[in-house]
């Protein structure tokens, strides 16, 4: 049938009377797509891992454009844990960028993690988890969760671990990263703080003879106090940065969540 | 005639020009929602100590034509659910059906525990995601309203992207720019709903229907409102606006009396 | 004529010479044992009541319920084969869900009935399948009221043609009864299962079509009906299991609910006290003493 009505004459077939006569239809205001399927509700997230823990952190603001949808949306999750509050869990994964796809895809990570453990009797590790996000993002490269998510917890060593990702899957193991509106601005504070990037030993000398400050994991109130100068900066200089701090730190001991606010101008 | 079967009974090249088989539709994508038709303005609502109100007006516009004035935008789900409308009128209608049939399938068993509107919400929120990521969205932005699993007040919205989130105030379209403000000022925060009676939330509420009437020219002065508190739903749907003071434009160049 | 031994009872779709189909007889029997279901039809709505025989005492009490919800405003009762019964109720929701889907309006109790029928019927048609093991009542309340067609948002235009005849009758109460052969007819009082012949003479006492009945009343008849139907010798243990549907003004607001538990107990505690007609006659006897 499809073939009958497929619109064009017969290849080189003649059949009409004038040979000038369109072949193809015009394109007309009919032609274009109007619905747009992603926005991008603003806020920013980090997260810094430590020898013994991980923190992960996020602002609670949600936006459209200039508007406040709520200074309440957390961008933060617990995965695996138990019950509706995800108790004893012991992954975190946050997401910025846009909200609807970020919520989708905590929902099927957390799932997954728990269907793992329902299957195999054990906890997924974090590696696990992180090679598993990567690959529910790149199954959807062409028609992207557009997060940016970033996942921590506790290696098998106890060590923090802490994976960014980009909207397809791509990911690494870091030290640090911020993601969302505000990682331009907090990124490069990181990256002086954290790894120590652009400072020298002091008295090491002078050009070639500067020696780079070696950088190791940091204690956990240094790690903290970072976390909140980096957003209360961010949100003097960026708009869709404010209202609330959420933070989990991820140590041996499990979970432990606060909520600081943030100015909400 | 021609003698190629394929060519009968079709408008002739030569004369009409090729045929817009867009209009067919055999192998191309299904044509989706790419705009709304018949649209309603904004919805607002507020949560108070033990319960949320309402609002939306009765007006479903055509572009800038004040088209249908009687369309009634909330649509009680249950004892303690309010849905509110903002977008497409037609997928409004879609998804009260679907709403209709949901309801039809809970009570087909005598249920203890009846949807609550977190529930709902979640519900429609999945509705929502679902149509926009098969690029066939519901032109809508909605607000759930009502009571959650512990009988306590709950406000979330929900929009053509499936985007979600919930606040003590909310307000849907040109409300978000001109009610939210207002509402905010007297329900900043979570903690400040235990402080707010009935009769004050359904007075800001009132109060930001009128800025809405005065300034938001798809609106008009019959709305709905309603409350749903643990005694359940108190749906008016033939409100009109009272006193209404044009005063404030006698100040504004182009408004009053004021020619230059 | 019996079918023992003939072979014109092994198959549906096969008649016997003097043009019976045994299936379907057979699965009239198998109603014959089934708890007695009864519907009645009043004034201003409608009960469906059953005699749940409790097969275990290991089931929990007032639980497993056998009437069952089609829309929002009928409802299903039937005896026999319990299965049977459920896919019977299934179908039924479907039919219903389709109604609106192509109507946006809910399915009159009277076009339930006639699917329903066909449906029952199809299965006495081939040779592939069996009757249906039930007798299902259809009790329903098509609204009164002009009804908003689903999704409907204004209340349309106040002049100009169209909308109902002024004096007609609209909506009321219905009752339907649905046989394994598909054969339905509409009752004002129906009765199936196994104490379906005293229920009947029971209900042929109501004057039912004269519409006196009220639906307080018909609750307290439908409970009183199940336990003189009930034979306590045979069947020791039964729940009564009532529900109903009233007009839009009354207690269900048109829908089809269960009878609130109070209003079930009183019907019964009035049933079994009519049915001591000793304590009365010691008092009468006392009092001519």
């Amino acid at each position: 049938m499809a073939a009958i009505f497929s619109g064009a004459p017969p290849q080189g077939g003649p059949g009409y009377s004038f040979n000038q006569t369109p072949r193809t239809a015009p394109s007309g205001l009919r032609q274009h797509h109007g619905f747009y399927p992603y926005t991008d509700n603003g806020g920013s997230t980090l997260g810094i891992s430590g020898a013994d823990f991980t923190i992960l952190a996020g602002d609670t603001r949600s936006t459209s454009g200039y508007n406040i949808n709520t200074r309440y949306a957390p961008k933060l999750f617990k995965i695996g844990g138990e019950g509706p509050d995800n108790k004893n869990a012991r992954i975190v994964l946050s997401v910025v960028g846009f909200a609807a796809d970020g919520d989708a895809l905590k929902e099927r990570l957390d799932t997954i993690v728990k269907m793992y453990k329902y299957q195999h009797g054990k906890e997924m590790s974090v590696a696990a988890c992180a090679q598993r996000l990567s690959h529910i993002l790149y199954n959807k490269r062409f028609f992207p969760y557009y997060v940016h998510a970033i996942l921590g917890g506790l290696d098998e060593e106890g060590r923090g671990a802490l994976y960014s990702y980009d909207p397809v899957g791509s990911y690494e193991r870091e030290q640090c990263r911020a993601a969302g509106a505000a990682a331009s601005l907090i990124m490069p504070f990181l990256d002086n703080q954290v790894n120590f990037k652009n400072q020298y030993e002091p008295g090491s000398g002078t050009g070639h003879d500067l020696q780079a400050k070696v950088a190791a994991p940091l204690p956990r109130d240094t790690v903290e106090e970072l976390v909140r100068d980096a957003f209360t900066s961010a949100v003097e200089r960026h708009i869709e940065v404010g209202d609330g701090l959420q933070m989990m730190i991820i140590t041996r001991d499990g979970i432990q969540e606060t909520l600081t606010p943030l100015k909400q101008d | 005639m021609n003698h190629l079967p394929q060519a009968w009974g079709r408008p002739r090249d030569d004369v009409y020009g090729a045929y817009d088989h867009s209009h067919f539709q055999t192998q191309l994508p299904n044509q989706h929602t790419q705009s709304p038709i018949v649209t309603g303005t904004s919805v607002v609502a507020a949560k108070f100590k033990d319960g949320v109100v309402i609002a939306a007006d009765n007006l479903a516009s055509y572009g800038s034509l004040a088209r249908f004035t009687d369309v009634k935008r909330l649509r009680k789900f249950n004892d303690e659910v309010v849905v509110g409308f903002g977008g497409d009128v037609s997928d409004m209608q879609y998804l009260d059906r679907l709403l209709n049939s949901l309801d039809i399938r809970e009570n087909y068993s005598n249920n203890e525990n009846p949807l609550h509107a977190k529930n709902l919400h979640t519900y429609l929120a999945k509705v929502m995601y679902k149509r926009r990521s098969d690029f066939d969205p519901l032109w809508n932005h909605l607000l759930v309203t009502g009571l959650d699993g512990e009988k306590k007040p709950f406000l979330a919205s929900v929009d053509l992207l499936g985007t979600t989130f919930s606040s003590p105030t909310l307000a849907t379209g040109f409300g978000a720019h001109l009610a939210q403000p207002i509402l905010r000022r007297t329900i900043p925060d979570e903690d400040a709903v235990a402080n707010v009676s009935q009769e004050e939330a359904v007075k800001l509420v009132q109060e930001c229907m009128k800025v809405l009437f005065y300034r938001d020219a798809r609106s008009m002065d019959k709305y709905s409102i309603a409350v749903i508190t643990t005694s359940g739903v108190e749906l008016k749907q033939d409100e009109k606006l009272e006193n209404q003071s044009w005063a404030f434009a006698e100040r504004i160049r182009g408004y009053g009396t004021q020619v230059n | 004529m019996t079918s023992i031994g003939t072979g014109y009872d092994l198959s549906n779709s096969v008649f016997s010479p003097d043009g019976r189909n045994f299936q379907v007889e057979y699965a009239v029997k198998a109603v014959e044992n089934g708890g007695t279901a009864i519907g009645i039809r009043c004034k201003d709505g409608v009960v469906l009541a059953l005699e749940k025989l409790v097969t275990s005492k290991l089931q929990k009490p007032d639980a497993n319920k056998r009437i069952s919800t089609v829309d929002r405003n009928i409802g299903i009762v039937s005896s026999g084969l319990l299965p049977d019964g459920r896919h019977f109720v299934s179908r039924a929701r479907d039919e219903a869900a389709s109604w609106r889907s192509l109507y946006k309006a809910p399915i009159p109790t009277s076009a339930l009935a006639n699917r329903m029928g066909s449906y029952a019927q199809a299965y006495t048609l081939y040779s592939s399948v069996r009757p249906f093991g039930v007798t299902a009542i259809i009790g329903g309340w098509d609204s009164e009221a002009e009804l908003p067609v689903d999704g409907q948002v204004g209340s349309g235009p106040k002049v100009g043609a169209g909308g109902k005849k002024e004096d007609g009758k609209h909506g009321g109460p219905f009752l339907y009864m649905i046989e394994p052969s598909g054969l339905y007819w509409g009752y004002y009082g129906a009765a199936t299962g196994k104490g379906r012949q005293v229920a009947k003479s029971e209900l042929e006492k109501l004057n039912l079509s004269e519409g006196g009945l009220s639906l307080e009343e018909g609750v307290k008849e439908a409970a009183r009906i199940i336990h003189v139907a009930h034979d306590d010798n045979k069947d020791k243990e039964f729940e009564l299991e009532m529900t109903w549907i009233s007009s839009l003004d009354g207690p269900t607001k048109g829908r089809h609910e269960e009878v609130p538990k109070e209003l079930r107990e009183e019907a019964e505690r009035l049933a079994k006290k009519s049915l001591e007609p000793e304590d009365d006659d010691e008092e009468e006897e006392k009092m001519q003493e």
